[in-house]
């Protein structure tokens, strides 16, 4: 009991540490990490249109995607551009999820966030914001047929279920309406329009590009216009857009004078372009058709970057499992120095399988990109990072499944293997292995689907993997329920296969239910022996 | 003939705990000799055997093999057990391997001898033990007796100097005991040194050199076969003999 307790302290000890470090890191300069190339790289989630979103060519003057091969428009893209020229850099879109935002732009895996972000107070604590590039005006979207489609006034909403965007100052704005009921905020506008449709709510409060999208896009939606007076009330710092800078960054003046340049009429001008250039819903024919021939690409890009991540977190989850099963399962040398050493590596690998299973991967895969960035100026490739962490959070817990599949091997083929003279290695090649991975396969392959699935979280490092193309998709085609449907089909496929191919793996090392009787000699002596004992060996 | 000392267990002493189990044991095994160990259930037989093979670690006194300490710190363990083999009651067939693989996993991974050799000697012998037709099944595809009967070609397979049996038949439903005492007998006259604990007192008696009683964690009596089931001199001995005699 003491003992565990002990291992418990030790893990809560590192942690801390880690924590120490990386905070006094954050505190120090870290302009090393982006190298000044000539790019002007900006985060966006190229997913919140008519402000970002994600397209499959460079038309209207749409900007490339940092690491693959889709492009980046709307009026962030359009607004970034002009910045970049005036720097005389290049823009370079990095797509990153929201909350991703500000840990990669602290880490300088970014120059700026130009994301419909607005320059809170409590965002001002960890970074700074230029001027504002775009005025908010608020608005509501209704049901086009609904009891609220001819609302003029604030006043007019009173018992109404409204929502708003998670932790955005629309959601905060919906307290101005009197006797409102205010519903639990949502994670993005397809959501909401979805919940629109569905009647769960009766409206939601959003940006007037946002209303004026929702009304292109689904002509069961209704933007309201608020007599002059009867709308929201804006705080310049909770609804205006800035774009997010570093603390200290060399170019806020000049970027402050770009966008005193661009005048509020050109502005009007730019978001209309937006608005009409965003990618339209393409509601002709089969839905699932026009889907995949629009998105199909993403998709499979998506897909493939999913497989990636699973089977190589698995695989290499799988071999770490392995190793730290059999040093944990050492027996105790006579040696004392030896037996110091073990000790001490059961302990390191305790401490590891303890910290990798206690914490969420999405803050491993935080800690490990944008901290490894901001406390130690290394910048990782952003899928190495995933794949690292996907490997290593698995195979802390595959070592505690290899484990229970070696102490659920029979003690008498530890005693016997042991009475034969094999070493702990040769024993647990040849024996105890073979069997302790037969008992793990179930396990293993639940591990597996769930890398399939809990590698969307992977998302906050910008890896555009199956989930994320799929949040992508919906943000521009408003095709919440379609997208999502197509999305878990590949999900679903994704798994079933996996769980068949290893049923499959379980039948072949199960070995044939039935054995010939070999009557003599001669028949003995047939290549199957051979076969047989050569696998053995391998 | 019988005169080089293999094993030497000396004042050994196990617990478990507080519970003593061996008390202070004394026992020689010359080369060629085959030792049987007798006694009630409880009485320390497999402890003992699992001490001489290092599968429980001595709480005192020395084990000597060849006159070198098996206790000492830089004494090679698993060459030992190479060459002091064991067989179990519950016979610890590798599940994972068909039998031919479990006759030859030993010779091939531990005396590195190639693959082909290895075959041809686990052929023979379990051809001896009358296993041949059967290389391809896994352990659980068999009886008890021809798992056991497997079990004794694989201890043979590494060449052993000394075999230890741990109540080889006690798992055994009586009709197989025949076939596994008949190939231990056939083992007994080949002159391989064994060291028996069995509850086969016919079988003690027939293919034994010397018999052991065990009693309560100690060595109570030993002598020839005739000595110890003609003429017992320990009371102890006496009993547990004509117990075990009504039985049968």
């Amino acid at each position: 009991m003491s003992h565990l307790l002990k291992k418990w302290w030790a893990a809560l000890a590192v942690l801390g540490l880690l924590g120490i470090g990386l905070a006094a890191a954050g505190n120090t300069s870290v302009q090393a990490a982006s190298k000044d190339n000539g790019e002007f790289k900006v985060g966006m989630e190229a997913g919140y249109a008519p402000f970002n979103w994600t397209q499959s060519d460079s038309s209207n003057g749409a900007v490339k995607i940092q690491g693959s091969n889709e492009y980046a428009n709307g009026y962030d893209v359009q607004i970034a551009k002009r910045i970049a020229k005036a720097l005389g850099k290049t823009p370079v879109v990095v797509k990153t999820d929201w909350d991703g935002l500000p840990p990669a732009l602290t880490s300088g895996k970014i120059d700026a966030i130009i994301a419909g972000m607005s320059p809170t107070p409590e965002r001002r604590k960890t970074i700074d914001f230029t001027n504002t590039y775009y005025v908010s005006n608020m608005t509501m979207v209704v049901r086009k047929d609904g009891k609220y489609a001819n609302a003029t006034s604030l006043k007019d909403f009173k018992g109404a279920k409204i929502t708003g965007q998670l932790s955005t100052s629309d959601y905060d704005a919906i307290s101005q309406i009197k006797g409102v009921i205010k519903e639990p905020a949502m994670n993005n506008f397809p959501a909401m329009r979805a919940a629109i449709e569905s009647g769960t709510i009766d409206g939601y409060a959003s940006e007037v590009p946002e209303g004026s999208s929702a009304e292109a896009a689904n002509p069961n939606l209704k933007m309201i216009h608020f007599a002059k007076g009867q709308g929201f009330k804006t705080n310049p710092d909770e609804s205006d857009l800035a774009i997010g800078v570093r603390k200290g960054y060399e170019y806020k003046a000049k970027i402050n004078e770009v966008l005193a340049g661009i005048s509020q009429k050109q502005r009007t001008q730019i978001m209309n372009e937006a608005v009409a250039n965003q990618p339209s819903t393409g509601n002709t024919g089969n839905w699932f058709v026009s889907l995949m021939k629009q998105y199909g690409g993403m998709l499979l890009r998506g897909t493939g970057m999913t497989i990636l991540l699973a089977v190589v977190g698995t695989l290499v989850g799988f071999i770490i499992g392995l190793l730290v099963g059999i040093i944990r399962t050492i027996p105790r040398p006579r040696s004392m120095g030896k037996r110091g050493i073990l000790r001490f590596f059961d302990w390191l690998l305790a401490v590891y399988i303890e910290v990798f299973r206690g914490t969420p991967m999405i803050v491993q895969a935080a800690v490990l990109y944008y901290g490894s960035a901001q406390a130690l100026h290394l910048s990782i490739d952003r899928t190495a990072a995933a794949l690292i962490i996907v490997s290593i959070n698995t195979g802390a817990y595959i070592s505690e499944i290899i484990r229970g599949g070696i102490t659920s091997v029979d003690d008498g083929q530890f005693e016997a293997a042991n009475a034969l003279g094999m070493t702990h290695f040769q024993m647990m090649r040849k024996v105890i292995l073979p069997q302790a991975v037969r008992n793990s396969l179930p396990a293993v392959t639940n591990e597996f689907i769930v890398n399939i699935k809990d590698t969307s979280v992977l998302s906050v490092i910008s890896v555009s993997e199956l989930f994320f193309s799929g949040e992508t998709i919906a943000g521009q085609n408003f095709q919440f329920f379609h997208t999502y449907l197509v999305i878990s089909g590949i999900y679903l496929i994704m798994t079933f296969t996996i769980s068949r191919l290893f049923r499959l793996i379980e039948k072949h090392m199960d070995g044939p239910k039935n054995y010939n009787v070999m009557n003599n000699q001669m028949q003995v002596e047939t290549p199957k022996i051979g076969a047989a004992t050569s696998r053995k060996d391998a | 003939m019988k005169d080089e000392m293999i094993l030497q267990v000396q004042n050994l002493h196990k617990s478990f705990g507080d519970h003593e189990v061996l008390k202070d044991i004394n026992l020689d095994v010359h080369k060629g000799e085959v030792l049987s160990i007798i006694g009630a259930s409880g009485s320390g037989k497999s402890t003992l055997l699992r001490n001489i093979n290092l599968l429980e670690q001595p709480t005192g006194g020395d084990i000597r093999f060849h006159d070198q300490s098996i206790l000492a710190d830089d004494f090679d363990v698993t060459l030992y057990r190479a060459k002091v083999g064991m067989v179990f009651q519950s016979f610890n067939l590798f599940n994972n391997l068909d039998v031919l693989q479990n006759v030859m996993v030993g010779q091939t991974t531990v005396l590195k001898r190639n693959p082909a050799e290895a075959r041809s000697h686990a052929m023979a012998l379990l051809e001896s033990v009358g296993m041949a037709p059967y290389v391809n099944a896994k352990p659980d595809q068999l009886s008890g007796g021809q798992q056991q009967r497997v079990a004794i070609a694989r201890a043979e397979a590494m060449d052993p100097e000394v075999l230890l049996f741990d109540e080889p038949t006690s798992a055994l439903d009586p009709e197989m005991v025949d076939e596994v005492l008949n190939t231990m007998s056939k083992l007994a006259h080949t002159g391989l040194t064994m060291v028996i604990v069995t509850h086969e007192m016919q079988f003690a008696r027939d293919v034994s050199d010397i018999v052991c009683f065990m009693n309560d964690g100690v060595l109570a009596e030993s002598g020839t076969p005739e000595q110890i089931f003609e003429h017992p001199q320990e009371q102890r001995t006496q009993e547990f003999l004509k117990r075990y005699m009504s039985r049968v």
